[in-house]
Formats: structure tokens, sequence, C-alpha cells
């Protein structure tokens, strides 16, 4: 053996090797060798290597799509729209993604727990869910019912109507709901403008679908604003849906939204200017066929170009193309709207709809959702003051806290922290440890979305009458317990009242008593007989709804007839620029807890990770800053310091900023922890969440809106004027698209 | 070099070492086929034909049988909820591991039993239980008479050329599947020999 193998002699031998192992391994089934092990307890309709589907609904904001969560052996493993429900049809957006890493998520609270205000998440004093509704219980009845208050989430659901028939039966002010989501968007704005020119309190439905030039001032419909699935749909529709035409867009905004950079035209203009533009606008248009109706006849196009920056020209084709179109359609929301005069830009742009002959052809009323009686819109900023004001004056002895989480979203000069203080007892429901819970007395945590019954009105961008179901899908990872049940059996042991209010075995019999009244209806997705019948049908499907459109249209002549009364924008603060604080479109106000959503590069920007000041070049350039330059922002309110992005796609005289991040609480992925810490607590021998001292991840821009609020009682909150100042500190974002080239940089000292 | 490398198989003792070394081989792998078609030890002597013969269902057991291609096994506690009622569990040598898996403070199961598959097919067949029953099948034409099998063991060995006899044989033109000898019945079955017989049904 002394002489060399040959090329071709090795490859022989290998070749004879491998076939000989291949021979000799293949000869049984591997799985020959293995040991089954049997489920001790088997999860019901589990089949072993087949996946079990569960519809239910999406909680991770408040517009109601329908889930289909994937399961594999009791697991929940993918989710996915269900092509079913009439709010999404089968779609869903990265935030429904990412709601399995709620579920699954490290920092989720365990057990009932004794929290300390203020103190980190007190794991250790765990307590009986027994206990826990004795304190409920006890806090119920102690009170007078006027000293008990109820603050909950934007999501008109099933545990909003449970506590609204508690407090009416008690006697008790009515459960006040709020989310960041819908300060931002304005909603009581929109509703209270619709209430004025359409005579009915309700909230327009646009149908984008079915328009073939869309011209929105502000709403940024296809990120946050009402139901970005079901709008992106409609917008897809209105792009391609038609063979023949291609649906044209145009985007009133000062800053280049995800919206914007879809628009075929992106005007950007002076914030606080937009209802103005909207009648120059409708004046244009209707000059060009006879005179103008009286809500336009008070406007000046010359005057609005040379105030809102927009050229005359643009105003004339936009004009222009209004005229042309066979439906057009104006949708007034976003940030236009948040301003001092929103309540007039949003009756400017329902006034210019109803010039447009839109009413009943683009522009509805919302259907009611089944079982409702009327629309119940959440809270305005306005209201929320107003019950900040009772927690200061002591009126209030006994808060629940359920689905929000206040001390964060809500801008810091309206005090809510402070006012905790004055609140005798504080119980939040939260499932994860976010800035109101650790503020609270006791946290009596709440199941995860993807573990709870439920149900959820559809209230917005939906077209027929709609109800989602939600079920478990898996059971519960901990020792939480669902409120509802937690509110039934402390009404029951504090009996009288609270009992005759909640006479439920549990929360699924208070979900069926609400379901009764759709049982033999003949209209809907299904038709079931009887109750138990119909809860089934309801769990399979994902809910109920028409299968019809029952779109109302509004009257128009009482809108084209009111005079609208034009107001100018008013800014609050010294500043030089106007801050736009906006809904980062992946994050949301409580996606920060998701890594997956926090890798995910923002749609414009492609930062990640963290907050971002968005500045033109042109405003960088004056004032010496540079892409990753820590900038702080002044406004009468307060300051927070980011990094700066220098972003070409904003008016110069505006600086932009995205809401979302900015916890100083909420788990691991929210917060930024020590160089130190890098396995984030997840491997057993590092820190412990808790132990390791937490700062903010990014900032958080309401702590910087001053509490200035519109006709409609919603927040101004794009009606602050700021300064900004370089700090000298530099923070490089990480982000997804390369700085090589961009601004010089990375070029050499070019510049 | 590699004639040289065979060199040695020409030398008598070579030939006959070679031909004890294939022997080898040869009895080797017949022995581990045979293993793979004979029952094994399992934590438990489970007597199938009292189960069967006592009316208790297939699939009262084994429910994935009916649509997936695991068929289940029983859970303990499905074990016990019938066994905590009859006499002879306390009394039987047999179902010793059974009792030690419930624990007698909860009557709760503690601990699991584990189990060896029989009836196996290699992790290069996509094997699936519900086209079968849907054909018509019943268990016990692939899996013998249970309820004269003490210990269950495959009646025949689970290999490619049993498959494709019973799919042949069911989908010959012959007076069993077409008594009538209709036309349309003979299309059928021709096409249904020409799925049932190719590889990617099977092999995908």
């Amino acid at each position: 053996m002394s002489e060399k193998i040959s090329r071709r002699d090795f490859l022989k031998l290998a070749t004879a090797g491998a076939a000989t192992t291949a021979v000799l391994t293949g000869c049984g089934p591997s799985s020959r060798y293995i040991k089954r092990e049997p489920y001790m307890e088997m999860p019901e309709y589990t089949y072993n290597g087949l996946s079990t589907y569960y519809a239910t609904t999406c909680r991770e904001c408040s517009a109601g799509c329908g889930l289909v969560i994937r399961t594999m052996q009791g697991r929940a493993i993918k989710a996915e729209g269900n092509a079913g429900n009439p709010v999404n049809l089968g779609k869903t957006c990265a935030r429904g993604q990412a709601t399995l890493q709620g579920l699954y998520n490290p920092d989720r609270i365990e057990n009932p727990l004794k929290q300390a205000r203020g103190a980190a998440l007190a794991k250790e004093n765990k307590m009986e869910w027994d206990a826990a509704i004795g304190i409920v219980s006890d806090a119920l009845a102690a009170h007078n019912p006027s000293e008990i208050a109820f603050l909950m989430g934007l999501a008109p659901d099933h545990l909003f109507d449970l506590v609204s028939d508690l407090t009416n039966v008690i006697g008790a002010p009515a459960p006040v709901r709020f989310g960041a989501l819908g300060m931002f968007e304005s909603r009581a704005t929109l509703s209270k403008a619709a209430e004025n020119l359409f005579g009915q309190s309700a909230m327009p439905f646009f149908d984008i679908a079915n328009a073939d030039l869309v011209i929105s001032f502000g709403a940024n419909f296809l990120e946050t604003w009402l139901s970005p699935v079901a709008q992106t749909r409609g917008f897809a529709k209105m792009r391609r849906g038609n063979p023949k035409v291609r649906g044209h867009f145009i985007q009133f905004e000062s800053r280049m939204s995800q919206t914007a950079a879809k628009a075929d035209e992106w005007i950007p203009l002076q914030p606080g200017t937009e209802g103005l533009v909207a009648l120059a606008i409708g004046r244009l248009a209707a000059g060009m066929g006879g005179p103008a109706p009286r809500a336009f006849a008070g406007v000046d196009p010359n005057d609005v170009a040379s105030k809102s920056g927009v050229k005359l020209e643009t105003l004339e084709h936009v004009a222009q193309l209004i005229v042309e179109a066979q439906s057009p359609l104006a949708i007034p929301g976003g940030a236009a709207l948040g301003q001092s005069n929103g309540l007039f830009t949003a009756e400017a742009v329902l006034a210019l709809n109803a010039l447009l002959d839109n009413y009943g052809k683009t522009v509805f009323v919302s259907p009611l959702s089944p079982n409702q009686d009327a629309y119940h819109r959440p809270a305005s900023a306005q209201e929320i003051t107003d019950f900040i004001a009772r927690m200061k004056g002591g009126e209030i002895k006994v808060l629940f806290i359920h689905g929000v989480n206040p001390v964060f979203e809500l801008p810091k000069a309206l005090g809510f922290a402070e006012a905790l203080a004055n609140v005798e007892t504080v119980v939040s429901f939260a499932t994860f440890p976010d800035e109101t819970a650790l503020k609270s007395d006791y946290i009596f945590p709440d199941h995860h979305g993807l573990e709870s019954w439920g149900y959820q009105r559809s209230v917005t961008s939906v077209t027929q009458s709609t109800l989602s179901g939600a079920q478990p899908v898996v059971s519960p990872n901990y020792n939480t317990r669902a409120t509802a049940d937690v509110l039934i059996a402390a009404a029951q042991s504090a009996g009288g009242k609270f009992a005759e209010a909640l006479p439920f075995k549990d929360e699924v019999e208070f979900i069926q008593s609400k379901l009764a009244s759709l049982v033999g209806q003949t209209d809907g997705s299904f038709v079931a007989p009887e109750i138990n019948t119909f809860s089934a049908y309801f769990q399979q499907h994902g809910g109920w709804w028409k299968t019809t459109a029952d779109l109302a249209a509004p009257s128009a002549s009482s809108a084209l007839g009111k005079t609208v009364t034009i107001e100018s924008a008013e800014f609050a603060g010294e500043g030089e620029f106007f801050f736009l604080p906006f809904v980062s479109p992946t994050l949301g106000e409580a996606g920060a807890n998701k890594p997956w959503l926090q890798e995910l590069p923002d749609p414009t920007t492609t930062v990640m990770w963290n907050t971002w000041v968005e500045i033109n070049p042109e405003t960088a350039h004056e004032l010496h800053l540079e892409n990753d330059d820590v900038v702080e922002i002044t406004s009468e309110a307060g300051s927070v310091k980011a990094a700066v992005y220098v972003y070409p796609a904003i008016h110069p005289h505006v600086i932009a900023m995205p809401f979302g991040q900015g916890h100083t609480a909420y788990g691991r992925y929210a917060t930024s922890r020590p160089a130190g810490d890098r396995f984030m607590g997840l491997v057993p021998s590092s820190k412990q969440a808790a132990d390791v001292q937490v700062s903010p991840r990014g900032a958080n821009p309401t702590d910087i809106l001053g509490a200035h609020f519109n006709g409609a009682g919603d927040l101004a909150f794009a009606g602050m004027k700021v300064g900004v100042k370089k700090t000298g500190e530099k923070q490089i974002l990480s982000r997804l698209e390369s700085r090589i080239g961009v601004y010089g940089e990375g070029m050499g000292e070019a510049h | 070099m590699i004639k040289r490398f065979f060199e040695w198989t020409i030398s008598p003792m070579g030939r006959i070492g070679f031909i004890i070394g294939a022997l080898a081989l040869f009895s080797l792998a017949a022995y581990g086929i045979a293993e793979t078609q004979t029952a094994p030890d399992q934590p438990l002597e489970f007597r199938h034909d009292l189960h069967v013969t006592k009316g208790v269902q297939c699939l009262y057991c084994h429910p994935g049988a009916l649509r997936g291609p695991s068929p289940g096994l029983p859970t303990i506690s499905k074990c016990w909820g019938c066994h905590q009622q009859l006499e002879i569990t306390n009394t039987s040598e047999r179902l010793e591991p059974m009792r030690e898996a419930i624990d007698p403070a909860t009557n709760e199961p503690k601990a699991n039993l584990i189990w060896i598959p029989v009836a196996q097919v290699p992790d290069f067949v996509h094997f699936t239980h519900r086209p079968h029953i849907a054909a018509g099948l019943n268990c016990e034409n692939c899996h013998g008479d249970l309820s004269k099998m003490e210990i269950y063991e495959n009646p025949q060995v689970l290999n490619m050329g049993w498959c494709l006899k019973c799919h042949k044989n069911r989908t010959e033109d012959n007076a069993a599947n077409n008594p009538t000898n209709d036309a349309q019945v003979s299309a059928l079955l021709a096409e249904k020999r020409l799925k049932l017989t190719d590889c990617g049904t099977c092999h995908y």
C-alpha cells in the first residue's frame, strides 16, 4: 500500500463506501429506533402531526381584524388573516403577525401581584386569585358608585359591554375608553364633524375601493389610521380593481408618510392650512361649473395659496382632476385634525365631499355592529383631561385600568401619573408590566388575547355590520385570569345590585347572553336555531356578520347650506419649527415589546430599534446637523432627545418624530438594558429582567405635547412649535438602508 | 492499486474469508429486517385481544387513524378513566406499570408509559390512514385480527411489494372489481391503477 492512491481509485472507494453505508443504514425505518410517548392529558382536537386552526380576533389594535391561528400540539405557531372576516378578508398587518410574540413574551405577568406603586415589578408578591377577587369585590362594595371608575382600551369589545352593564346597574360613571391610536387619529374630531354635517353622531365610512380619485388631507390610512388593513385592501382595489382606470391618489401632508409615498402626488403644505386648501379646491372646482355654494363662498384661493405654500396652479390642477373624476373622495384625518382648527378642517373636507356629490357614492355612515344601539366613540383627550381632574380632586377612589397604558400613551402635560397618587386604590389588569401597571396597587393579569374568549365590534372601515368573535387558541400559559371572569366573580361575591348586574356563571355565559339576539337571524354569515349551535358557528367562522353591505348615505343638503367658519390654526410654544408626532406604522402604541416589530425597518426611513427625528436636509444644513446627531427638542411642555434622520421628504419648517418607543417599562425589548446584559435575561444564568436597571429605548414624543385641544376636544398634538438644539452627542441609528453616498456620507471629507 | 487491493481474494484463504464475511453481512441484514417485523418489548404487555373482544372500538384509543398519518396513542388518563373502575386493575401483575404511573393521592397521572412502535413504514414513505379508510378498508385488513392477538405483532411484512399487491388487486379490471363489465368502470379502474402505482403517490 506504499503506492499513492490515484484520483480515480479514490473516487471508486469513496463511492463503494457511501453505497455500503446507504444500504446498511437504509434497511429499516429510522423511526424504528425511537420510542413514543403519548400525552398524559391530550389537548382537545389534537391529532399527532396535524395542525389545528382556530378563528379568532386580533387584539393588537382596535380595528378588529379576523385571524386564523395555526396551532400544533397545543402551541400557537402562526397567525394569518381570516379570509371570511369582512374587515380584513384574510389579510393582516405586521402587528397582527407579531401577536404570537405577545403570547410567548418572556416578560408577561405570570401571577396576580401586590404591586408597590412606582417600584419594579413585584414578582415575589404573588397573590391567590381568591384574594384578588376579594379585593376587587371589596373595592366595588365599599365605595360609593360615583367613586368607582373604569379606564379601558380603544376596542369596543365584550369586556366594555360587561363593564357598561355593571356601571349602568350600580349607577357608576360609564367606562371611559381611550387609546393613543384614537388620539393620533383624532377620532373624536371626525365623529364630531360627521355629527355637525350629517346630523347624526357616527363614524364616516370612506369607500376608497370604489373611488377613482382619492384626496387625503393628512389621513395616513395605509399605516395606522382607523383600520389600515381594510383601507389598504380598498386602496389596492382602487388602484388595480378596475382594468380600465387606475385610481389616482393625492396626499396633502407636511411630511411624506408611508401613505404619502404611495401617492401619485404628495403635496407638502404649511401645517394647519389643510382645511383652507380643501375649501379652496372646492371653490375652484365649483367655479368650473357655476357659482360656489355657501360653504365655499368665503374663501379666496389666492390667499390660501400664499398661506399654505401650495401654488395656485397646483390647487387648480387638483380642482381640475376633481371635476373630471367620476367618483372622487376626500378624506380628513390624522395630523390635519390634530390642530387647534382640526374640527374646521374635518368639516371643510366633509363639505368638499358634499359639494362633489359624494354622499352615498363614496362617503357613507359606517354601519352599527350587531347588538349595538348607537355609536359609542372613544373618549377625546379633553374628556380624559376631565377624568384626570376628577382623579386629582379625589373624586375617584377606585380606578380599574384594562387594555390601555395611559402613563405612556397620554401626554405628560395632562398629569395622569401625578393624578394616580390621589386615587386610593388602582387595580391594573395588564398582561405585560407596562408603565401604568407598575404604578398600580394590584396587577390582576388578564389572559393574552390568544388565550381569551370574547367578541369585538368592527366600527371602522367595514361595509357591513360585523361582530368579530374571539376564542382561546391555546390554554393559558400562566396563572392569569380573564378580567371578565374576575369582575363577574367579584360582583357575585359583593352581592346585591352587583350580583344582579352580572348574573352569569362565567365570561362565556355572558358572551352568549349578548349573542342571543342574533340567534335565528337570517341575513348573516350563518343561521343557527339556538344559542349553543350559534356559539359553535360563531367560533368556527370567527364571528357573525351580515352578508350584504348596509352603508347608509348621509344627507348632503344640510352640509352645503352650512357656513363653514374659517379658522386659522394656532400654535403653542415659542420654537421655530412645527412639531409633527406620528404613530410608528410598525410599532403602534403597544408593539415595542415584540422583537419582530422592533427589528422591522420603518417603511420610509428604515430605522430600527430606536427613535429618530426627521429634519429636512436644508434645515439640517442651516442648523449644522448631520445624520445621527442627537438633538434636544424643546416645547412649552418639556424636552426630549433623539438622533437626527435627515429626510428630504418633509416640509423645511416641520420636524417629525415617531410615537411608539421611549418606554420606561414594558419588558426587556421595549426598554434598553446595560451593554453587559447581552442575553436580555433569556439565559437563566444571566441577570433576570427585573434585577437590571433599565433605561428607555428611544424617546416618547408625547412627553413634549402640551394640553391644547381642538373644537371637538381632541388633542392638538400637531399644534406645537418647538426649538431644536444640537447637543454634540452622536447616536448611530441602526438602519437598513445604506448610508454610503447619501449626503456625502462615507465619501471621505468631500463636503 | 485497486487491483492489488483485491489480490488477496484470489488466494484460497482469502476466498474463504471473503465468503464468511459476505455471509456474516447477509445474516446481519436478515436479522435486522426480521427484527423490524417482530413485536418489540413494550413497557406493559398490552392485550389487544381483551380490549377488542370487550367491544372497545379501535378509534376510541387511536383517534388519529381516521384522518392522519399517526393513529395516536391513548393518554394514560384515558386508560385510567376505565381501569380505575375495574377490579383487575388492582390485582393484575401486568398492569403494575400503569398503577405506578398514577399518583394515588390525586388519582391523576404522574408518569407516562413509553411505547415502541410496531407497524412501521420507512421514513421515505408518506403514509396516511385517511385515504385507506376512505377506500373502505378496515383496521384489520392491514393490522390483522386483533381480537385474536395477545401482543400486537405485524401480520405481514409491511414492505412495498405488499402495498403494491393490494393497490394492483383492487384496481384490476376483473369480475370482482367490475362485475357488470362496464366500460366506464374499466376506464375508472385504469385511471385509479395509474395513480395507485405511481411512485409519487407515496414517495414525494
